[in-house]
């Protein structure tokens, strides 16, 4: 099976996407190379463990839940966690899939994609509800982490139904319109929501893992007798 | 002796003009130091918070405390995220009330000063628990360095820093007093069966190490000089403590104010160099070690010794079997570790603490977070130099108390003064029966000599 979308829905698929693509890429730029300009505190002392195997290893940190208290202590969350991020993942890989290469939305991968995108739906609520109800959470909750968090259910919400329209024969249905349109909005508005925290991410997690990776308290594996009481 | 060589510290009786209420004029300042403090880590710390909560359970504050639902990590480090949101967040400078950006004004400025000085100790646990590595240590430090700027610092905290600089140690303690109490300790330890031989040699040239003390021990706890001197003699480790920087003290780390941090740092520097001793010894005690070992390098530049301390030390120590030690003097008491945030989490130092425990004892009961994952004692931070927060510290403490309870141990080990002091405070308080000791305590009555 090959679906086709119509020449107006390609048009919002592939040129305005890229145009809203190429937003972001920009924005990111700016945004990393902002951060890149900031003075990275010196490290003289003597070290006891390994900067760049630290920073590493906390980079990797969001694959290894046993890495932390908290998710150690709530694999639930963390099982949410990384279905949601896959389920974004997919959701937004979609997009890009279907206009460019149809042929690999096949009946089942597109199942998996529904899989996913209905999951994440579901612990998105999960997430709206949490933040609503339990008071640590939103006393620290902005406007934003509700829209975001609103935002990005109601889009697995539309990516499940246009693709479950998509499975059945019908590529060129309202859903598919508003998945793309949502899409675009995405890639325009993400740079400037917390959305935008994966780009964030790997600096937050090298500087850890220099800081802790110096010190031995991290990697603790690495070899250093002068150090290593072992 | 010169009058000049004998002078310590600044010796220019610095007074900092600490105020009780933030002005508009101090907003304005601060508004105008702030770029100067954003390095990479604070501003990926104060950019990178997704509001996820997942440090929620992490802090001994909130732990302790939980129906005051303000003390969780990300709500206080908010309280300064908001400001800096309100002037480099890209939607926070159009609508700030969608991200929770907010102008800094005097009601969020005290609100901050209440969280960043009261409610946490810097104590990194909430780090350790953030999937996206917001530095909560670097963070507070910065707010709190830019609020000392303009003089809104607890006044206990900064009278014990400008002690420091005025003196060139941060109890006052006078050259000639200090090493009085030196040689009464020396006459202590001589009195001790098989120690009639034993040195607390004060400024001896080309000493291997350079111990340094916190002034509680020559002010008030002499005992634990007495203990560490013993070891050390009993070892034969070659030490000298010098007359002049002894202080391995820096509230600078506290109060955020780098000037007197690289000071004090210089001054010790310069001593070691004076000395010429090839180890800087960080003696026992938290945020002086983490000071010594892992900040004097960067606010000096470097250093051309080496900086250990005598956790280390005294580990080395017992895996080379330079130590004899009897176990059975300890028969009938039980152990735990109360590791110091910036010993173990911040400083790296997590297993020597328990290889020189049980070369001296068969009965070490670990506490349930222990190492890197110990919660705070409450003490950090420079809290016990902060009255006005008393209570709250000592409600904060409760986790820590409830975790000692339950090892059932009847002495607490440590090895860090403001450590010591907050658990002796706690213990008290949640009625535990024990006693807070540290590790040359610990090793000194057990020694064969
Ligand atoms: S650094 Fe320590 S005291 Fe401060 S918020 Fe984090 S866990 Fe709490
Ligand atoms: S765990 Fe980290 S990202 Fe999550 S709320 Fe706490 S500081 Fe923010």
């Amino acid at each position: 099976m090959e679906n086709n979308v119509s020449h107006a829905l390609h048009i919002l698929e592939e040129p305005v996407q890229y145009m809203a693509l190429g937003f972001m890429a920009l924005m990111y730029i700016i945004k990393i190379s902002q951060m890149l300009k900031k003075p990275v505190p010196p490290e003289k002392a003597e070290l006891k463990g390994d900067r760049v195997a630290g920073a590493f290893e906390s980079l990797l940190n969001v694959l290894k839940p046993w890495s932390m208290e908290s998710t150690r202590k709530n694999p639930f969350f963390y099982v949410e966690f990384m279905i949601f991020h896959i389920g974004v993942a997919l959701t937004i890989g979609a997009t890009f899939l279907i206009p460019l290469v149809p042929v690999v939305m096949t009946p089942v991968v597109s199942k998996v994609f529904m899989l996913f995108m209905g999951l994440a739906f579901l612990i998105g609520l999960r997430r709206i509800y949490r933040r609503l109800t339990v008071p640590e959470i939103r006393i620290i909750s902005s406007p934003d982490d509700f829209f975001a968090i609103t935002l990005m259910t109601v889009f697995f919400a539309v990516g499940f139904i246009a693709m479950s329209l998509w499975i059945q024969g019908s590529p060129d249905t309202g859903w598919m319109w508003v998945f793309f349109l949502m899409t675009t909005f995405f890639l325009l508005y993400v740079p400037f929501s917390k959305i935008s925290h994966y780009v964030l991410y790997p600096f937050g997690r090298i500087n850890f893992g220099r800081t802790f990776g110096g010190r031995g308290v991290m990697n603790k594996n690495v070899k250093n007798p002068s150090w290593n009481p072992k | 002796m010169s009058e000049q060589a004998d002078r310590l510290g600044a010796g220019d009786e610095r007074k900092w003009p600490t105020k009780s209420e933030f002005t508009p004029e101090m907003l304005k300042e601060m508004e105008k130091l702030l770029p100067g403090k954003l390095n990479r880590v604070v501003a990926a710390s104060l950019s990178g918070c997704i509001h996820c909560g997942m440090c929620s359970d992490a802090c001994h504050y909130s732990v302790s405390i939980p129906e005051d639902k303000t003390l969780v990590p990300a709500y206080k480090a908010d309280r300064f995220r908001k400001w800096y949101k309100s002037k480099y967040d890209w939607l926070g400078q159009i609508f700030p009330s969608f991200v929770g950006a907010h102008k800094l004004d005097k009601e969020l400025a005290d609100d901050m000063y209440d969280k960043l000085w009261g409610a946490c100790t810097m104590c990194r646990r909430c780090t350790f628990n953030c999937p996206m590595g917001v530095d909560y240590g670097m963070l507070v430090r910065a707010a709190r360095g830019l609020m000392q700027q303009v003089g809104r610092v607890p006044q206990h905290l900064q009278d014990t820093v400008d002690t420091h600089h005025n003196s060139g140690n941060n109890m006052a303690v006078p050259r000639d007093e200090f090493i009085e109490t030196m040689e009464w300790i020396e006459e202590e330890l001589q009195d001790e069966e098989g120690c009639e031989n034993f040195k607390i040699p004060v400024d001896k040239k080309g000493a291997q190490y350079f111990l340094t003390l916190n002034p509680r021990e020559p002010k008030y706890y002499p005992l634990t000089i007495q203990a560490s001197a013993k070891v050390l003699n009993a070892a034969g480790v070659d030490f000298t403590i010098s007359s002049r920087y002894w202080d391995l003290t820096n509230y600078a780390l506290f109060n955020g104010y780098d000037p007197d941090a690289k000071e004090f740092s210089m001054w010790q520097v310069e001593d070691v160099k004076r000395l010429g001793c090839e180890y800087l010894l960080a003696g026992e005690c938290g945020h002086g070690y983490r000071s010594l070992r892992w900040e004097l390098p960067n606010w000096v530049g470097g250093v051309p010794f080496k900086i250990t301390s005598m956790m280390e030390l005294l580990a080395k120590l017992v895996q080379q079997r330079r130590l004899k030690l009897d176990k059975s003097v300890w028969k009938g008491h039980r152990f735990t570790y109360h590791d110091s945030c910036n010993i173990a989490r911040s400083g790296g130092i997590m297993e020597e603490p328990r290889i020189i425990i049980n070369a001296a004892t068969d009965d070490f009961v670990e506490m349930e977070h222990n190492r890197e994952n110990s919660y705070c004692c409450g003490g950090g931070g420079g809290a016990l130099a902060m009255p006005e927060f008393t209570p709250r510290r000592i409600a904060a403490g409760k986790i820590k108390a409830d975790e000692i309870k339950a090892t059932g141990a009847d002495i607490v080990l440590q090895s860090c003064h403001n450590c010591t002091d907050q658990l002796k405070e706690i213990i008290e308080h949640y009625h535990i029966k024990a006693k807070v000791m540290n590790l040359a305590e610990l090793l000194a009555p057990a020694l064969v000599i």
